[in-house]
C-alpha cells in the first residue's frame, strides 16, 4: 500500500488561496480526515490528490513520486463521490467492471474479484439492478465497492454520508471503517462533520480558511485543541477566562472559577494576563448548592435520553453549558453549584 | 366539481386541435368525388389514384431526400454546438444560446427571402437544391441544439469524474458514458429534425427549383385548385408516415432509456 | 473565526482554442446563411425596381415611399397586425385553462396532455390548413352541421375573410401559447397561492395578486411568440384568406415569386417586421411595469 507525501500544497485564484501550503504525511493504510467547514479547502485538496483539480504550487507524492504532472485517469486511485456519481445506464456488474475493463483486467478474474467485493459490501446477488432500482445506502455501497475492486493505491471519499438520514449514516460510518481496516487501504476522507472524523479516524487534519490548524489523533484534537478556532469546530466546548498568577519552572499557573489550572510555560504569557482556556461540558459537574464548587443558576434544561444538557448561569457572570448523565438531574431555576477538575482545563492562549 | 368542469374544457380544446386531422383523414376515404366531410360512402379509390400520380409520388421521394440530408447535416452541426453550449461556453452562454435558436426567431418568411437572395447573389440560383437544404438545416438546427443540450445539461458532470478516477481517457469517457447517456437527446433531435423538415412549407416553397417539388408544396399547389379527395388521401399518408417515424424511432432506439 | 470564501471556482476567463471547433460549424452556418443574408434584405428593400429582372441598379428610397403613398398596403399592415393580436389574445384565454390543467393537474395525464398539445405540430401546416378549408366553407362541415341543428338560417362566412383566418391560426398556434404558459406555471409553487389563503385572500385574489404575476414571463413568453409567428405565417392565410383578404407576408411571397419585384417585397417585409418588433418592445415593456415582472 501508499505512502501519500503532500508537500506544500496550494490552489491559487487570483488574489484568493483556496488552499495554502498544506503539508501532511499519511501513512500506509492510515485513515485520515480532512475536516473543516464549507469553503475552507478541504474537498479542494481532495481533489488536487485526486488529480481533478491542478495544484498551483507544491507536491504530491505516492511513495515518493510526485504525481502533479499525472492525469487523474492514470494515478490509480479509488474515489467515492458524495452523490455515488453510478453510472445510471450500466448494472451494479457493468459499474464495477468498468474500472477493471480500464485496467485489461481478463474476464474471468473480473468476475470473482467483483463477487468477493460484492460480499464485502454485503449486495451479493444485486448484480443485475441499476442504480435507479437501489436505495441511497445500498447505491453507497456499490459505489464504495466500485473504488475497491479495481484495488487502487489509495481511497479517496468527498462527504460521501452527506446525503444519507442520520441513522444510515451512523451504520455506514462503523460499516466503512471496518471495510477499511480489513482491505488496509491509505484512506483520506473529507467531511464537515466532526463526529464522522472523529470516530472514523486514525488522525484528523482540521482547515479552516484554506490552511491546517491542527493534525493529530482525535483525542488530541478534542482534548488539546490549539486554537480557538479547533475548540470551538470540534464538539461542544466552554470558554472560560483565567488570569496568569505565576510564571516559574516552566509552568504557568492560572487561576480561574474552578480553581488553580496549570500549564506549560508559553511565549508571551506573564503574570496578570488575561487567558482563555476550555472546559469541555462533560468535564464539568453539578451538586447540590453550598458543595464544593462555584455557585450558580440552572437556566434551562434540554433532555435527550442519553444525557442532559444545561445551561447554567454561574453568580461569578459567566455562563455554562453542562452536559451530564441523568443520574442526578436538576430543574429549571435550581441553585446548583458547578466544579471541574484542575487538569480538565485547557489553556488556548491570551483572552482576545 | 370545479375540476370537472375544467378537464371537460380541456377536451374540448384536445378535440379542437384534433379536428382538423380528423376531418382530412376522414375525407380521404370519399368514395364519391367531393370532399366532404363526413365521407359520403367510404372506399380507398383516392389512395389508389394517388399512387399512381407520378407528381406526388416524386415528390415524397424529394420530401425524404431533402429530409434525411437535414437531419444528417443538423444532427452533426447541432450536437456539436450543444456540447460546445453545456461544456465550454462559460461567459458566452447566453450569446450562444440566443444565436442557436435564432432561426426559430426569425419569420421563417424572412428566412426564405434572405436565402433566396443569397442564393442568387453567389450564382447558384434555385438551380440545385443547395438552397433548400440550407434553409432545411437552419430551421431545424435550434430543434437539434434544444434537444441535446437538455440532454447534456441532465448529465452529472461527477459522472465523468468517476470514470476518470477508474482510468478512462477522454475518448473511452465519451464513447462509454456521454454517448450513451445523451442518446435520448440525439435520438429526439433527429426526430424532430425530420419531421419538421418534412413538414417544412415556406422555405421549400420559395427555394425550389423549377421542376422539383417537395410533398407539402405539391399539396398546396393542388389545394388551390382541386378539390377532389386525392389531397386528403396524400395528407393522410403523410401523417401516418410522421406518426410511423416516431414510433418506430422510440421503440426500436429509444426504449432502453426509460429507465433512468 | 476566518473562512477564506472562495472555493468556487470562477469562469474561465477566456476560451480555449480546441473546444472552439464544436461551435465553429454552427457558427458558421449562421453567419453566412443567416446573418448576412438578413443584411442583404435590408440592402435589397433600397435597390432599385428591375424591368423583367428581379431588381435593378442603383439604390433608392421609392420602395418605402410607395408603401405609405397608398393607404392600400398601409390598411393591409394594420389588418395584418389587427389578426395577430385577435390571435395571441384568444390563444392567451383559450390556452390558459388548458396550460393549467396540464401543470397542476395529475401526472398521468399530464404525459398524454403534453402528447396531445403537440401532436398537431406533428402533422404538417399544409394539411392543417387544408382541413380548416374544409371545415370553414360555405358547405364545410361546420356550417352544415349548424344548418342541421337549426342554429343558423344561412351559411356563416367564415371562408374567405379575417374571421376564418384567426380562428385557423388560433388551432395552428395554439401549442405555442400553451407549452411555454404551462412551464411558467409549473414554476409557480403552489404553496404559494396556500399561503395567501391562509392569510385570508380568496381563491381569486390570490390567483390574482400572486400567481398570475409570478406566471407573467410566461405569459410574455407565449404572447410574443404567437404574435411574431401570426404576422408572418402563410400558409394558413394564403388557403383561408384565398385572394379577396391577404395578410402582409401573402403580400410579400406574392410580390417575390409572382410578380418578381425584390426590392419592394424587401420592404414590406422589413416594414412588417420593424413593425411587429416595436409592437413586442413595447409590450415587454408595459408588462414588467404593470406586473412587476420578476426578473429570473
Amino acid at each position: 500500500m501508499t505512502v501519500v507525501r503532500i508537500e506544500s500544497l496550494s490552489k491559487v485564484y487570483g488574489a484568493v488561496r483556496a488552499v495554502d501550503r498544506i503539508s501532511v504525511e499519511i501513512g500506509d493504510g492510515e485513515f485520515i480526515s480532512l475536516l473543516g467547514p464549507s469553503g475552507c479547502g478541504k474537498t479542494t485538496t481532495l481533489k488536487m490528490i485526486a488529480g481533478f483539480e491542478e495544484a498551483s504550487e507544491g507536491a504530491i507524492r505516492f511513495d515518493g513520486a510526485d504525481v502533479v504532472r499525472v492525469p487523474a485517469e492514470k494515478r490509480d486511485i479509488g474515489m467515492v463521490f458524495q452523490n455515488y456519481a453510478l453510472f445510471p445506464h450500466m448494472t451494479v456488474d457493468q459499474n464495477l467492471a468498468f474500472g477493471l475493463e480500464m485496467r485489461r483486467v481478463p474476464r474471468a478474474e473480473m468476475r470473482s474479484r467483483i463477487d468477493r467485493v460484492l460480499e464485502m459490501v454485503q449486495l451479493s446477488g444485486f448484480s443485475g439492478r441499476y442504480p435507479s432500482q437501489l436505495s441511497g445506502g445500498q447505491q453507497q455501497r456499490v459505489a464504495l465497492a466500485r473504488a475497491l475492486v479495481i484495488e487502487p493505491r489509495i481511497l479517496l471519499l468527498d462527504e460521501p454520508l452527506a446525503n444519507l438520514d442520520a441513522k444510515l449514516r451512523e451504520e455506514m460510518r462503523v460499516f466503512i471503517r471496518d471495510l477499511q481496516r480489513r482491505v488496509g487501504i491509505t484512506t483520506v476522507y473529507v467531511t464537515h462533520d466532526q463526529a464522522e472524523a472523529m470516530t472514523m479516524s486514525d488522525r484528523v487534519v482540521v482547515m479552516f480558511g484554506g490552511r491546517i490548524a491542527q493534525v493529530g489523533a482525535p483525542a488530541d484534537i478534542y482534548e488539546r485543541p490549539q486554537n480557538l478556532d479547533v475548540a470551538r469546530f470540534v464538539g461542544q466546548v466552554n470558554l472560560v477566562s483565567g488570569t496568569v498568577t505565576s510564571a516559574d519552572g516552566g509552568t504557568l499557573a492560572i487561576d480561574t472559577a474552578f480553581g488553580r489550572a496549570a500549564a506549560p510555560a508559553r511565549d508571551g504569557l506573564y503574570p496578570g494576563q488575561a487567558v482563555t482556556l476550555s472546559l469541555r461540558p462533560e468535564a464539568i459537574g453539578l451538586g447540590a448548592p453550598g458543595k464544593a464548587g462555584a455557585p450558580g443558576r440552572v437556566e434551562a434544561r434540554y433532555y435527550s435520553g442519553s444525557l442532559i444538557d444545561y445551561r447554567v448561569a454561574l453568580d461569578g457572570g459567566e455562563t455554562l453549558h453542562v452536559q451530564s448523565f441523568p443520574t442526578v438531574a436538576f430543574a429549571e431555576g435550581d441553585r446548583v453549584s458547578v466544579h471541574a477538575p484542575a487538569d480538565r482545563l485547557w489553556l488556548i492562549g491570551a483572552a482576545q | 366539481m370545479r375540476s370537472r368542469v375544467l378537464a371537460a374544457y380541456c377536451i374540448l380544446i384536445y378535440l379542437f386541435l384534433a379536428a382538423p386531422i380528423i376531418i382530412v383523414v376522414g375525407a380521404s376515404f370519399n368514395a364519391g368525388n367531393f370532399l366532404t366531410f363526413p365521407p359520403q360512402g367510404l372506399s380507398l379509390r383516392w389512395y389508389v389514384v394517388f399512387f399512381h400520380n407520378d407528381v406526388f409520388m416524386r415528390a415524397i421521394r424529394t420530401s425524404l431526400w431533402v429530409a434525411a440530408v437535414t437531419t444528417c447535416v443538423s444532427l452533426v452541426v447541432g450536437t456539436m454546438a450543444a456540447l460546445f453550449y453545456v461544456q465550454h461556453a462559460g461567459r458566452w452562454k447566453e450569446t450562444v444560446r440566443v444565436a442557436m435558436l435564432a432561426p426559430l426567431l426569425l419569420p421563417e418568411v424572412l428566412t426564405a427571402i434572405a436565402l433566396l437572395f443569397f442564393v442568387y447573389a453567389i450564382g447558384i440560383g434555385t438551380r440545385s437544391m443547395f438552397g433548400m437544404v440550407v434553409g432545411h438545416v437552419l430551421m431545424t438546427l435550434p430543434f437539434v441544439f434544444i434537444n441535446v443540450a437538455a440532454s447534456l445539461e441532465s448529465f452529472d458532470p461527477d459522472w465523468d469524474m468517476a470514470a476518470r478516477s477508474l482510468g478512462a481517457g477522454r475518448w473511452t469517457r465519451f464513447r462509454r458514458i456521454m454517448l450513451p447517456l445523451i442518446k435520448p437527446g440525439v435520438i429526439g433531435g433527429a426526430l424532430f429534425a425530420f419531421i419538421i423538415s418534412f413538414d417544412l412549407f415556406t422555405i421549400s416553397f420559395l427555394l425550389k427549383g423549377i421542376g422539383t417539388s417537395t410533398l407539402p408544396i405539391q399539396l398546396f399547389d393542388y389545394l388551390r385548385t382541386n378539390f377532389t379527395p386525392e389531397a386528403a388521401a396524400v395528407s393522410t399518408l403523410s401523417v401516418l408516415l410522421t406518426l410511423g417515424v416516431v414510433i418506430v424511432s422510440d421503440k426500436v432506439l429509444g426504449l432502453k432509456l426509460h429507465r433512468f | 473565526m476566518s473562512a477564506a470564501s472562495a472555493a468556487v471556482a470562477p469562469a474561465p476567463s477566456r476560451l480555449r482554442l480546441g473546444p472552439l471547433v464544436l461551435i465553429a460549424p454552427a457558427a458558421i452556418l449562421l453567419a453566412v446563411f443567416l446573418v448576412i443574408p438578413y443584411l442583404n434584405i435590408l440592402l435589397m428593400s433600397f435597390r432599385a425596381p428591375g424591368q423583367g429582372t428581379p431588381y435593378g441598379e442603383g439604390f433608392t428610397i421609392a420602395n418605402y415611399l410607395r408603401f405609405f403613398s397608398d393607404g392600400f398596403y398601409i390598411r393591409q399592415v394594420a389588418n395584418t397586425l389587427w389578426i395577430g393580436f385577435l390571435c395571441t389574445a384568444i390563444c392567451l384565454v383559450v390556452g390558459f385553462p388548458v396550460a393549467w390543467q396540464l401543470a397542476r393537474g395529475s401526472p398521468r395525464f399530464r404525459a398524454i396532455g403534453y402528447g396531445l398539445v403537440l401532436s398537431p405540430l406533428l402533422v404538417g401546416i399544409v394539411i392543417r390548413s387544408y382541413g380548416w378549408t374544409i371545415l370553414l366553407g360555405n358547405n364545410g362541415l361546420i356550417n352544415r352541421t349548424l344548418t342541421n341543428i337549426g342554429l343558423i338560417e344561412g351559411p356563416l362566412p367564415l371562408m374567405y375573410n379575417a374571421l376564418g383566418i384567426v380562428i385557423a391560426l388560433v388551432h395552428v398556434f395554439l401549442p405555442f401559447m400553451i407549452l411555454p404558459l404551462m412551464a411558467a406555471i409549473q414554476g409557480v409553487d403552489p404553496s404559494l397561492e396556500t399561503a395567501a389563503r391562509s392569510l385570508g385572500a380568496s381563491r381569486l385574489t390570490a390567483f390574482r395578486r400572486v400567481t398570475l404575476p409570478l406566471c407573467m414571463p410566461g405569459i410574455q413568453a407565449g404572447c410574443i411568440l404567437v404574435f411574431v409567428l401570426s404576422l408572418s405565417a402563410y400558409v394558413t392565410p394564403s388557403l383561408i384568406g384565398g385572394l379577396r383578404v391577404k395578410t402582409m407576408a401573402v403580400t410579400v411571397v406574392d410580390a417575390l415569386i409572382d410578380t418578381f419585384q425584390w426590392p419592394w417585397g424587401s420592404a414590406l417585409a422589413l416594414i412588417l417586421s420593424v413593425t411587429g418588433a416595436l409592437i413586442v418592445v413595447l409590450f415587454a415593456r408595459l408588462t414588467r411595469m404593470k406586473w412587476k415582472v420578476a426578473r429570473t
